[in-house]
């Protein structure tokens, strides 16, 4: 477990998904989360940073762990979800900051994702407002972008949960690339998403 | 002059004399030290002479409420008392949450000083400000919780206490002072210091506002740092759900929880004993102090009984350093201890090593490890110093002198250490040698670093750049002990948040950098007076157990405190001599020309 934590997040901050010590990786096995540490570098993950809790239940673990346990937790109990990925992916967080939702205009990001919600809460962090939004449009969407703060990405494995949010973060680049070109779109096909 | 968080007033008391007079205390000064242990360790030094007897009339009791003291920011409630100390010879502040601080605050000053000794026993009252000695003849030889309940049903509910016990008047040197019956200001032995003067309480009650310079200012830092406590697994899940025991299993994990007098750095029955093992037997609710939103304090039901549980502390030296793995038990040895006015931890430290000593056949003591009706009974018998408690009430490293094998005394400079084993946590073993008070976690409180990932996790076993970040977190908590601020808050807000609320609550304009600074004086300060008492480099050392006997098994196997290496280096970064004294240039850098060693 340990190699696939270190693996994903190294990528995450290599491809710039996340600062030194931003965002969090889980994953639910039964009634156990393990989660990573509040505070630790996703890109040099080691043991110490792996903490293991109870699902629904805390135990002194829980001083170790994410900020944004809670989450987690709620996006576990309220979906099918077996691992949850948390990121900072710039581009993704920009739009955020416009748009009620993302719908993507390059075919890969529209196979794969079709449309990406766009949350606001007053508190964003360690939140449990966003204890109560997620876990209901997480159970019909891959991912879902908070305002200002960050993407949470499920999958059935980790690296599930990164691919949603890797082609996230490629898909609002090319958005805004798109946009900053300044010129007439010859093509909208993926507008009919916005119905998703 | 317009003054906001501070009313710039103290109140001085003479026993010996009965005067008691209204100061005035410059805001130059208030600005400079604060409050709470800043502002009582100026007034030590400048009025307490160095070398003399902590029990004698020259000793003087400095109760002090800091700048953000009965404020809305999260975690103020809390108020410190400084002297001399009766167990280590050292400057001393020992500080405690509740409802005491705020209300002396109320009461319209900053500070109460406490000199010279009645003749017979009295109590000092103050209601909005007026002040009176009255007879405690009654109250003398009352437990905490009678002393608290009497004086509470003559003078109402509006009040609160801070009392001694039997331990205070009979001057058992790890003597606590209680206040609002279960709050320990338990370390140091500040209550055989109001023994020896014989004042049995001190008895507050005020409804004077708190004026803040900028309250919107300080609405802000209030919401933000509330948010930022909610957000913390640490301050709004582990804490309010198991209060402190939660570091229990965490630290017998890592291998640094002691056992057995330091024998052993894991127990094997903490799960028994444990925040979870609480949360699922004995617990009955949790309370907090003053505006706090952690509320860390459990309720525990024993037998008929609902009564405050151990803290962390606590529970290790009444358990596992006792070798004693029974949940009541503990509770109901630290419920005596609050009654009797006891330290928790020197108690149970001093115990531990009265067994070992026993087991070794190196001194009498009739003490056995797992004892639980030994435990019991040595408590009662500190407290009121009869057959061998006459011994164990001078702390651990008087009673292991007196049989000639010191090494078996857990202290520093006197001081009973507190329940973290340091060969697993480098910087804890410097925090422990080098804390101006002794064998104290939290002067540096480098749990936070080394096992909490607070501000950032270290390598608990490394010493690399542990000197530099031991005097940071010694800086820093000295300024957080001047505000005042409880200690588990910053363990979720920085002291940015601490800077701004200080300067709405004021109007002054502090920065981080100035309590970092501020906290740097008052460190410095402190060892200036201990140098003067006789407390050189020599004591800035641990137990030889530490130093030189490998842990024996588990997570930390192998390791001891690699102390040489850091200290020489925790010197030369505190700009200090290689003998640990402050050079005249970092005196001159600190604008404390004036104090001298």
């Amino acid at each position: 477990m340990l190699k696939d934590f270190q693996k994903i997040g190294r990528d995450l901050f290599l491809s710039g998904l996340n600062s030194s010590h931003s965002g969090n990786l889980s994953v639910r096995y039964g009634d156990r989360i393990v989660i990573t540490r509040r505070g630790s570098m996703l890109g040099h993950l080691e043991e110490r940073d792996l903490i293991e809790t109870g699902l629904a239940k805390n135990d002194s673990k829980i001083i170790l762990a994410s900020t944004e346990i809670g989450v987690h937790r709620a996006i576990y109990k309220g979906t099918s979800a077996l691992a949850v990925v948390h990121a900072h992916p710039v581009h993704a967080i920009a739009l955020s900051l416009l748009e009620d939702q993302i719908i993507p205009v390059d075919s890969e990001g529209a196979y794969l994702l079709h449309k990406i919600p766009v949350i606001g809460a007053e508190h964003t962090i360690g939140s449990k407002e966003l204890e109560n939004i997620l876990p209901g449009l997480l159970s019909e969407y891959k991912i879902v972008m908070v305002r200002g703060h960050g993407s949470f990405a499920v999958g059935q494995m980790i690296e599930e949960a990164y691919q949603w949010t890797s082609c996230l973060e490629q898909v609002c680049r090319i958005i805004c690339l798109t946009r900053s070109l300044h010129g007439e779109m010859k093509e909208k096909r993926f507008e009919k998403f916005t119905s998703w | 002059m317009d003054l906001y968080g501070w009313f710039g007033k103290a109140l001085r008391v003479n026993l010996s004399t009965g005067v008691i007079k209204e100061e005035e205390i410059e805001k130059t000064l208030m600005m400079d030290w604060l409050g709470g242990r800043g502002l009582g360790t100026r007034m030590i030094y400048r009025e307490v002479p160095a070398v003399c007897n902590p029990l004698g009339s020259e000793n003087k009791l400095v109760f002090a409420a800091g700048p953000l003291t009965g404020s809305n920011f999260p975690g103020s409630g809390r108020f410190s008392v400084s002297a001399k100390s009766p167990l280590t010879g050292t400057i001393f502040d020992s500080n405690a949450g509740g409802t005491w601080g705020v209300r002396l605050k109320r009461c319209g000053f900053d500070m109460l000083i406490i000199e010279g000794a009645a003749s017979t026993p009295v109590f000092l009252s103050i209601k909005d400000g007026a002040a009176s000695l009255e007879d405690a003849g009654e109250l003398w030889g009352n437990d905490v919780f009678e002393t608290n309940h009497k004086i509470i049903s003559i003078l109402g509910k509006d009040v609160s206490v801070a009392c001694i016990g039997p331990a205070g008047e009979n001057q058992v040197k790890f003597a606590a002072i209680m206040n609002d019956a279960h709050r320990a200001l338990g370390r140091g032995g500040l209550g055989a210091v109001m023994g020896a003067k014989k004042i049995k309480a001190v008895v507050v009650s005020g409804n004077k506002k708190v004026r803040v310079a900028h309250p919107e200012k300080m609405d802000l830092m209030v919401y933000e740092s509330d948010k930022w406590i909610q957000a913390s697994p640490i301050t709004s899940k582990g804490l309010p759900e198991f209060g402190t025991p939660v570091l229990v299993n965490l630290f017998n994990e890592l291998g640094v929880f002691p056992s057995y007098n330091f024998q052993g750095s894991q127990f094997a029955n903490a799960g028994k004993i444990s925040g979870e093992a609480i949360a699922e037997t004995i617990y009955a609710g949790r309370k907090g102090c003053y505006r706090c939103p952690v509320q860390c304090t459990r309720m525990v039901k024993i037998g008929a009984s609902t009564i405050p549980g151990p803290e962390y502390e606590s529970l290790w030296a009444l358990g596992p350093e006792c070798g004693i793995d029974d949940l009541t038990v503990i509770a109901e040895a630290n419920n005596l201890c609050n009654q009797l006015g006891l330290d928790t931890i020197s108690t149970g430290v001093t115990i531990g090593c009265a067994m070992e000593l026993e087991e070794r056949g190196l001194l009498k003591t009739g003490l056995k490890f797992n004892d639980a009706v030994g435990l019991l009974r040595a408590i009662k018998q500190i407290a009121s110093r009869e057959g061998v408690g006459d011994l164990l009430a001078e702390g651990s490293r008087r009673m292991a002198d007196s049989s000639g094998f010191s090494q078996y005394s857990m202290q520093v400079k006197g001081l009973e250490l507190p329940a973290y084993d340091p060969r697993g946590m480098q910087g804890m073993g410097l925090g422990f040698a080098t804390s101006n008070r002794g064998g104290c976690h939290l002067s540096a409180y480098m749990v936070g670093p080394e096992a909490l990932g607070v501000p950032k996790m270290v390598d608990r076993f490394s010493t690399g750049g542990k000197a530099g970040l031991t005097i940071t977190q010694q800086n820093i908590n000295a300024a957080v002990d001047s505000l005042i601020i409880c200690r588990f808050i910053n363990l979720a807000v920085s002291e940015e948040y601490f800077a701004r609320a200080l300067s709405a609550a004021t109007g002054v304009d502090y920065r981080p950098q100035d309590l970092h600074r501020i906290g740097e004086r008052i460190w410095t300060l402190e060892r200036l007076y201990n140098l003067q008492a006789g407390l050189d480099s020599s004591f800035d050392t641990l137990p030889p157990r530490l130093l030189e006997e490998p842990i024996a098994e588990g997570p930390s196997l192998g390791k001891t405190v690699e102390l040489k290496p850091m200290l020489a280096e925790y010197y030369r970064f505190r700009g200090w001599d290689a003998a640990g004294i402050p050079t005249s240039k970092k005196l001159q850098e600190l604008e404390l020309e004036e104090y001298s060693c």
